[in-house]
């Protein structure tokens, strides 16, 4: 019997389970994730090029906590791993989760599977904003802030907008297919002065090669405070969206007929998607792949819904970016390996592996 | 392979050009320099490049090669430098690429020899079928290479006894800086930062061999594994390796300092920090493997005696 | 009790004109079938009335103008299953049935147990509770096309567009969902447009037809009086006979005007 709600009166409080097949973050899945985070993080503060031991570590990191505080810790150690290790392996975590759970976000709204973060122009823009930081105001800083991430993050705010006034112009926003093309369009433009820019400064050569490389090496926790107020609103946007963005897969016309504005949503997510990726870009460079393979192995192993997949790609991401900077300064120790090489070489193979195991049949 | 085989047949055409060009001109009077050709020198790839008169018509792309030809006073037969060659003030200086050259360019300079650091973009392939001599002069991997290099442009360039004269001038020069230095009490550890990522160079460089010079234990050493000659250092290794002097090569790319360096996350507990021993040098200098190398070791020596007379 | 009246409706897609002058009235509690052959503009109608393409004139719904309300407003009203609605991979039956709360929540809002009870007994009542955890990519044809009226009924609202509710169904399919609509209808007192091509199931379900030929209402009425053979001869440029049935409305057959001859008989 079927009960119109408005004009009866409340029913009793039904059972929880009253409905089945609804997609929950599955609490397995939740604590995999933390647990994956944690573990990461723990690594990446134990595991370094210079050897510091387990009670060392241990000992330093619980220093500032007063009643522990009386350590007999190295200066020279505590300052490695507080000054240099620690911020590098949250800022890891806040790179990675951004980055992943910007690219979730993306195909949500795009309902294009290969959307990433920097679909709309994001990384072109920075690379193009950093590009000229570099060539032409070497060294410079603004209100006590340097430059080139500052330029980054106005390259690739710029660049989202253009494209979205280009797409909107051009196809009024009917379909996402004008906004991609328009991405696509205003990225190669971008690239094209960057790279005209960098042809014409070859000794700055060196210095955008390993800024579109991405790197964490340098930022230290003044990295983190810069990203930090950005990824927290950016990701809080994005979480709030997981209904609307399960919403949007049943297209446009439709969640429209449904009281669902998907423009709005798609501006709105877009907007706070591309406020945390450029924040993020500005300080560690164009990471490649973070933001395609891990909303995509969350899919495949645990389920497609974004009340799944945005959480699940927050944990993962980071812990995944974690580990992949752990072995970027670890694995040709002293010597650093640009991250990017390092997320794609781990991350193909392992999706590789995920696809084929999973055999799913459509991403 | 192609490429090879094409520019053996131009150094062969040349030459015969050159024979019959020599044999004309044979009775014509004819300075001691100009006696001197044709010359065939053997470039450090193993190719030979026959010159068949003193050249006046010098297109230079690379920066080192300037300042070397400069020096050996052959400045007056260059016509043309690329954007990079900003040593000496009096060179040429134009808006030739060495890094993407463009062959229609140089050849408007018309030129009787073309001196680069690299064949890049076709250079030796495209200048070779104009019948213009290409010199290659690679980056030095240790001043022997540089001196071969003065040495060859002295003879590519009719100037022998003035190339001759730069390298002795050089030998001494730096035989004297070394000899000022006390015998180290114990071995100073160096880095030598390339950009403010913490690229470093390490003792199969040019750069890294005049650390050697002066008995300096360079820490990029640590790191040849993964990179033999430009690695990467991560900030930790450094901080940990605490180096007891620092070479800033990157004061003009980057604008870094005492004061930058200092503010670096960390880096406050580093010797070379804590004892102000930071060094800014000329990135342009400190990259080159010219005659001004001399300039180099003069700017850091007397740190490193500062820090064996504290030492000792 | 849900009126819903077109004044003047025009409608055009660039500068073409599909829908020019339509005035319609449809009662409350009313089911009327949109007939017309092919680019009638029979679902370009229902969009209209949807908002999903802009228009000139007035729609009003129980004297309200649809531009006046809000997309929420709008779908607590009016509720579209479309005639192949995109049924994305993965996702559950209930699930899906869930989005039809949207109109129900605020921007950020998350479903509650109202309604979660709500597409509860709408999945019992439509027979696909059994299937509720199924992923709508393994459903038929018939579950598929039921599952799209779950979600437009979740959505509580008075009024139900429904664009072809019976393509690509079998007949006995057909007749189930048909029958599934009119029993909401009496239940709930559901104000029932439809577009139907299949003219003898428009002509049994609906109270009334309206038949539409160029974007023009050429005949608004009862199926008896629709659906005659000179109006479809000429409207359609069919050759069909409509033959009374037996109290349960008027079946229209198409029929071959020539009859190839059977072998062996002897043409005169």
């Amino acid at each position: 019997m079927l009960i119109l709600g408005r004009r009866l009166p409340a029913p009793p409080a039904p059972p929880l389970a009253l409905l089945q097949g609804l997609p929950r973050l599955p609490w397995v899945w939740a604590v995999a994730g933390v647990a994956a985070l944690l573990g990461a993080a723990i690594l990446g503060v134990l595991v370094g090029p210079v050897h510091i031991g387990l009670g060392t570590v241990v000992q330093a990191v619980l220093a500032p906590i007063p009643w522990f505080g009386a350590s007999s810790v190295d200066p020279s150690q505590a300052s490695i791993l507080w000054s240099l290790r620690i911020p590098r392996v949250v800022l890891g975590a806040l790179v990675g989760g951004m980055l992943a759970t910007a690219g979730a976000a993306y195909q949500g709204v795009f309902r294009n599977p290969l959307a990433d973060p920097y679909l709309l122009g994001a990384a072109a823009g920075a690379n193009l904003g950093a590009t000229l930081a570099i060539a032409f105001a070497p060294g410079s800083s603004l209100i006590g802030v340097n430059l080139v991430p500052l330029a980054g993050f106005v390259g690739a705010a710029l660049a989202v907008a253009g494209a979205y006034a280009l797409g909107r112009t051009v196809t009024g926003l009917r379909n996402t297919i004008g906004l991609i093309l328009a991405g696509v369009a205003i990225a190669a433009f971008f690239n094209a002065i960057q790279t005209y820019i960098q042809q014409a400064q070859t000794n700055n050569i060196r210095q955008v090669y390993s800024w579109i490389l991405g790197r964490l090496v340098t930022a230290g926790w003044d990295g983190v405070l810069l990203v930090l107020p950005y990824v927290a609103i950016s990701v809080a946007v994005i979480l709030l969206h997981r209904r609307l963005l399960d919403a949007l897969s049943v297209g446009d016309e439709e969640v429209t007929s449904l009281g669902i504005s998907a423009r709005r949503v798609r501006l709105i997510v877009v907007v706070a998607a591309t406020l945390g990726t450029a924040a993020v870009v500005a300080i560690a460079g164009t990471i490649a792949f973070v933001g395609i393979i891990i909303p995509h192995t969350v899919r495949l192993l645990v389920g497609r819904s974004y009340r799944v997949v945005i959480p699940l790609s927050l944990l993962f991401g980071a812990a995944f970016l974690v580990l992949a900077d752990t072995a970027a300064r670890t694995v040709a120790a002293p010597a650093e390996l640009p991250i990017g090489v390092i997320t794609a070489f781990i991350g193909a193979p392992f999706f590789i592996v995920v696809m084929r195991s999973t055999r799913a049949a459509a991403l | 392979m192609r490429e090879h085989h094409m520019r053996w047949a131009v150094i062969a055409a040349t030459t015969i050009a050159l024979t019959a060009c020599a044999a004309t001109s044979s009775n014509t009077p004819s300075s001691p320099a100009a006696a001197h050709f044709p010359v065939t020198i053997t470039e450090a790839s193993g190719a030979g490049v026959t010159i068949t008169q003193q050249p006046h018509r010098i297109v230079s792309l690379s920066p080192t090669a300037t300042e070397m030809l400069f020096a050996i006073d052959a400045g007056s037969q260059v016509v043309a430098v690329d954007d990079q060659s900003n040593y000496p003030p009096s060179a040429p200086l134009t808006k030739l690429s060495g890094f993407t050259p463009s062959i229609e360019a140089i050849a408007a300079y018309a030129p009787d020899l073309v001196v680069a650091a690299d064949d890049t973009g076709g250079l030796v392939h495209g200048i070779g079928a104009l019948h213009i001599p290409v010199l290659i002069e690679p980056a030095a991997k240790n001043l022997d290479d540089s001196y071969r290099e003065i040495g060859q442009l002295g003879a590519a360039t009719g100037r022998v006894p003035e190339a001759s004269a730069l390298e002795k001038k050089m030998r001494s020069d730096l035989a004297a800086i070394v000899a000022s230095i006390p015998k180290p009490a114990r071995q100073l550890k160096v880095y030598h930062e390339l950009d403010d990522t913490y690229y470093s160079a390490t003792s199969a460089t040019f750069i890294g061999q005049v650390y050697a010079l002066l008995g300096l234990k360079n820490i990029a050493d640590g790191a040849t594994a993964a990179a033999p000659d430009y690695p990467q250092l991560s900030a930790e290794y450094i901080v940990a390796s605490s180096p007891d002097l620092i070479v800033l090569a990157d004061t003009k790319c980057c604008h870094q300092g005492l004061s930058t360096v200092a503010a670096r996350p960390g880096w406050s507990s580093i010797a070379a920090v804590k004892s102000g021993q930071v060094i800014g040098v000329d990135d342009d200098i400190a990259s080159r493997w010219g005659p001004r190398v001399v300039d180099f070791l003069r700017t850091i020596a007397p740190h490193v005696k500062q820090l064996e007379v504290r030492a000792a | 009790m849900t009126k819903v009246e077109l004044r003047g409706v025009g409608i055009a897609y660039e500068s073409e004109v599909v829908v020019s002058e339509l005035d319609l009235t449809v009662s409350s509690g009313e089911w009327l079938a949109l007939i017309g052959p092919n680019g009638a503009g029979k679902t370009t109608i229902l969009r209209a009335i949807a908002r999903l393409v802009s228009y000139q004139g007035e729609i009003q719904i129980d004297g309200k103008a649809v531009h006046n309300l809000t997309g929420r407003e709008l779908a607590r009203r009016v509720a579209m299953v479309m005639q192949e609605p995109h049924m994305p991979d993965g996702m559950s039956v209930s699930q899906y049935v869930l989005l039809g709360r949207s109109p129900h929540l605020t921007y950020f809002g998350k479903e509650g147990r109202t309604d979660h009870r709500v597409v509860a007994d709408i999945l019992e009542r439509l027979s696909l509770d059994r299937l509720a955890a199924r992923p709508l990519d393994h459903l038929s044809g018939g579950e598929r096309q039921r599952a799209a009226i779950a979600r437009a009924l979740a959505q509580q609202a008075p009024v139900l567009l429904v664009d072809e509710p019976t393509s690509s169904l079998d007949v006995g399919r057909q007749q189930e969902v048909l029958e599934l609509i009119d029993a909401l209808r009496a239940e709930q007192g559901l104000t029932v447009i439809a577009a139907m091509h299949e003219l003898t199931l428009a002509g049994q379900y609906a109270d009334r037809l309206a038949l539409l030929v160029g974007g023009k209402l050429v005949a608004v009425g009862a199926p008896a009086d629709v659906l005659t053979e000179p109006a479809i001869a000429i409207h359609y440029h069919a050759h069909v006979r409509v033959l009374s049935l037996n109290g349960s409305g008027r079946a229209v057959v198409p029929v071959r005007s020539h009859l190839p001859s059977p072998p062996g008989e002897v043409v005169p």
